[in-house]
C-alpha cells in the first residue's frame, strides 16, 4: 500500500475516531457535573 | 441520540461508497474531509443553534428570522421529502435482500442477480417497464413502518435509535474484517485511500463531496433544525454537533473499507483493474455486500439476514427524520393533528416512490439523486448560509450556542458561515451547472434530465413560496 494511503488511513482514523472519542468523553464528563 | 440515528444511515453505507468509487476513490477523500470541516460541522452547529433557539419546525424557525424567509424553511423540508421518496426504495431493496439472505439467492454473480433478476432493469430510463412486485412489497412495508414510528412521536425515537445505531455498526465491523482478509483487498483499500491530487482540480469531485456531506449529515434538509428544537434547553449544542458529524463521517469511512476491500477482491478475481469493474452507481453496495456475505466462512445466511435487518434499521432512522420536518411544518402551520399530517405525507411519499420501483427505476433514482443532492441540497445550503449569515445577526446564534456549550466557538465560525461557505458553494454550483449544460448527465436526452432533475427542483422552489403565501392556522410569531 502506498505511503500516501497509509497517511490517509492514519489521518482519517485519528481525526474521525479520535475526535469522536474526545467529544464523547467531554459529553460524559459534562453529564457527570 | 435521535440526531445521530438520523445522520448515520444508508447515506453512509450505501451512498458514500458509491460516490467515492465514482469520483476516483482516494481522489474523493480529500475534498470530503475539507467539505466536512469547512461546511459540514459549521453548518451542523448553525442548524442546531437555529432549532434550539427557535424551538419549532424549520418553516416557523425561518419565519422567526424574518416573515419573508418562511419559504426557505419550506424548501428545506420539501427537499428531504423528495430524497425520502427514493431513499425508501433503497430500503425496500434491503427488505428484499433480507429475505433473499435465507438461501443466499444472489448466488455467485451478485451483479447479474441484482440488475437482471431483481430489478429487471430496462435498456434506458425512457423504458419504464412494469412495477417490480418484491420492491413494491418492500416499499409498502417501509412506508407503514415510517408512519407507525412517526405516529408514536419523535420523543420516542431516541429509544428506537439506541438499538438501531450500534447493531449495524457492529455488523459492519464484522463484514469489514471479512472483507480485509479477502485476496485483492489491499488493492481495493489502496484505491480507496490513495489521494489523487490531479483530481483536486475537478469541480465535479468537490461538488459531489459537499453534496455527500450535506446528504449524509442531514444538512439543508430541516432535519437537524427539527431535532434541535426537541433538545433540552441546557443541551451542549457545539459538542452535540461534533459528535453527530464525527459519528456520521466515521461510519462512512468504515463502510468504505468494507466495500472497497470487496471491490478489490472482485477486481482480482475477474483479472481486471478496479476502475474497469464497471459496478459503480447506486448498485455498488448491492453487489459488494452480498458478495462479502457469501464469502463469510460460516453462518453466512444468518449474518446476511442480520446485516440487512441492520441496514433497514440504519435506514429507518434517516427515513423518518426526512419525513418528520415536513409533517412538523404542516402541523405547525395548519394545526392539524400530527397523525393526520404523517398519514398525508406518507401516502404522498408512497406514490412518489413508485417510479423508482419500476424496471427503469434505477436510472431515475440516479438522475433524481444526482440533481437533488448535487444541486438542490447544495443550493439550499447556500441560501441557508446567506439568510442566516446576512439577514440575521449571526453572532446572536453564536452567542446562543456558546451559552449552553462547553466548547466555545469563535468569530471564525461567523466568517465561515457568512463568507467562506457561500463563496465555495456559489463557485461549485456555477461551474457544475455549466458542466452539466455542456455535458448532460450520463449523456441522457434533455427531456429526461428536465423531468428527473429540473422539474423536481423548480416544483419544490415554487411550492415553498405557495406554502408560505397560504395562510395557516398556526400561532403567529
Amino acid at each position: 500500500m502506498p505511503l500516501s494511503a497509509i497517511a490517509m488511513l492514519i489521518f482519517g482514523s485519528v481525526v474521525l475516531y479520535g475526535g469522536l472519542t474526545y467529544f464523547l468523553y467531554r459529553a460524559l464528563k459534562g453529564n457527570k457535573k | 441520540m435521535a440526531a445521530v440515528g438520523s445522520a448515520v444511515g444508508l447515506g453512509n453505507v450505501w451512498r458514500f461508497p458509491y460516490v467515492c468509487y465514482e469520483n476516483g476513490g482516494g481522489a474523493f477523500l480529500i475534498p470530503y474531509f475539507v467539505a466536512l470541516f469547512t461546511a459540514g460541522i459549521p453548518m451542523m452547529i448553525l442548524e442546531f443553534s437555529v432549532g434550539h433557539w427557535a424551538r419549532s419546525s424549520p418553516p416557523k424557525a425561518f419565519k422567526k428570522i424574518g416573515k419573508k424567509w418562511e419559504w426557505v424553511g419550506w424548501w428545506t423540508v420539501l427537499i428531504p421529502f423528495i430524497l425520502a421518496a427514493y431513499y425508501v426504495v433503497v430500503m425496500a431493496w434491503c427488505f428484499s435482500y433480507m429475505i433473499y439472505s435465507i438461501d443466499l439467492r444472489w448466488g455467485i454473480n451478485a451483479e447479474q442477480f441484482f440488475l437482471k433478476s431483481f430489478l429487471g432493469i430496462t435498456s434506458s430510463p425512457a423504458v419504464i417497464g412494469g412495477l417490480r412486485a418484491p420492491i413494491l412489497l418492500g416499499l409498502l412495508a417501509v412506508w407503514v413502518c415510517v408512519f407507525i414510528i412517526l405516529y408514536k412521536g419523535v420523543k420516542r425515537i431516541g429509544k428506537v435509535v439506541a438499538l438501531t445505531v450500534p447493531i449495524p455498526t457492529i455488523l459492519l465491523i464484522i463484514l469489514t474484517i471479512r472483507g480485509l482478509t479477502l485476496p485483492g483487498a489491499i488493492e481495493g483499500i489502496s484505491y480507496y485511500l490513495t489521494p489523487n491530487f490531479s483530481c483536486l482540480l475537478d469541480v465535479n469531485v468537490w461538488l459531489a463531496a459537499y453534496a455527500q456531506v450535506f446528504f449524509s449529515l442531514g444538512l439543508a434538509q430541516g432535519i437537524m433544525i427539527t431535532y434541535a428544537s426537541f433538545l433540552h434547553k441546557k443541551s451542549d449544542i457545539t459538542n452535540n454537533a461534533f459528535i453527530v458529524s464525527l459519528a456520521d463521517a466515521g461510519t462512512s469511512f468504515l463502510a468504505g473499507f468494507t466495500v472497497f476491500s470487496v471491490v478489490g477482491y472482485l477486481a482480482v478475481s475477474q483479472g481486471v483493474g478496479i476502475t474497469e469493474l464497471g459496478i459503480g452507481g447506486p448498485n455498488l453496495t448491492f453487489i459488494t455486500y452480498p458478495t462479502a456475505i457469501s464469502l463469510l466462512p460460516f453462518a453466512a445466511s444468518f449474518f446476511g439476514m442480520i446485516f440487512y435487518v441492520a441496514l433497514l434499521t440504519f435506514g429507518i432512522d434517516s427515513a423518518f427524520s426526512m419525513i418528520e420536518p415536513v409533517t412538523s411544518g404542516i402541523h405547525d402551520k395548519w394545526k392539524i393533528s400530527k397523525a393526520k399530517a404523517t398519514g398525508i405525507v406518507c401516502t404522498f411519499g408512497f406514490f412518489a416512490s413508485l417510479i423508482f420501483a419500476t424496471g427503469g427505476g434505477l436510472y431515475w433514482l440516479e438522475i433524481v439523486d444526482h440533481f437533488i443532492a448535487n444541486f438542490g441540497l447544495v443550493a439550499i445550503g447556500l441560501v441557508e448560509c446567506l439568510v442566516l449569515g446576512w439577514m440575521y445577526k449571526i453572532h446572536k446564534l453564536r452567542e446562543h450556542a456558546n451559552k449552553t456549550s462547553d466548547v466555545l466557538i469563535g468569530k471564525w465560525w461567523d466568517i465561515l458561515i457568512k463568507f467562506v461557505i457561500p463563496f465555495v458553494l456559489c463557485i461549485l454550483l456555477a461551474v457544475a451547472l455549466v458542466n452539466n449544460i455542456i455535458n448532460p448527465y450520463m449523456g441522457y436526452p434533455w427531456w429526461i434530465i428536465t423531468l428527473g432533475g429540473i422539474v423536481p427542483i423548480i416544483t419544490i422552489f415554487l411550492l415553498s413560496f405557495i406554502l408560505m403565501k397560504i395562510r395557516g392556522k398556526g400561532v403567529e410569531t
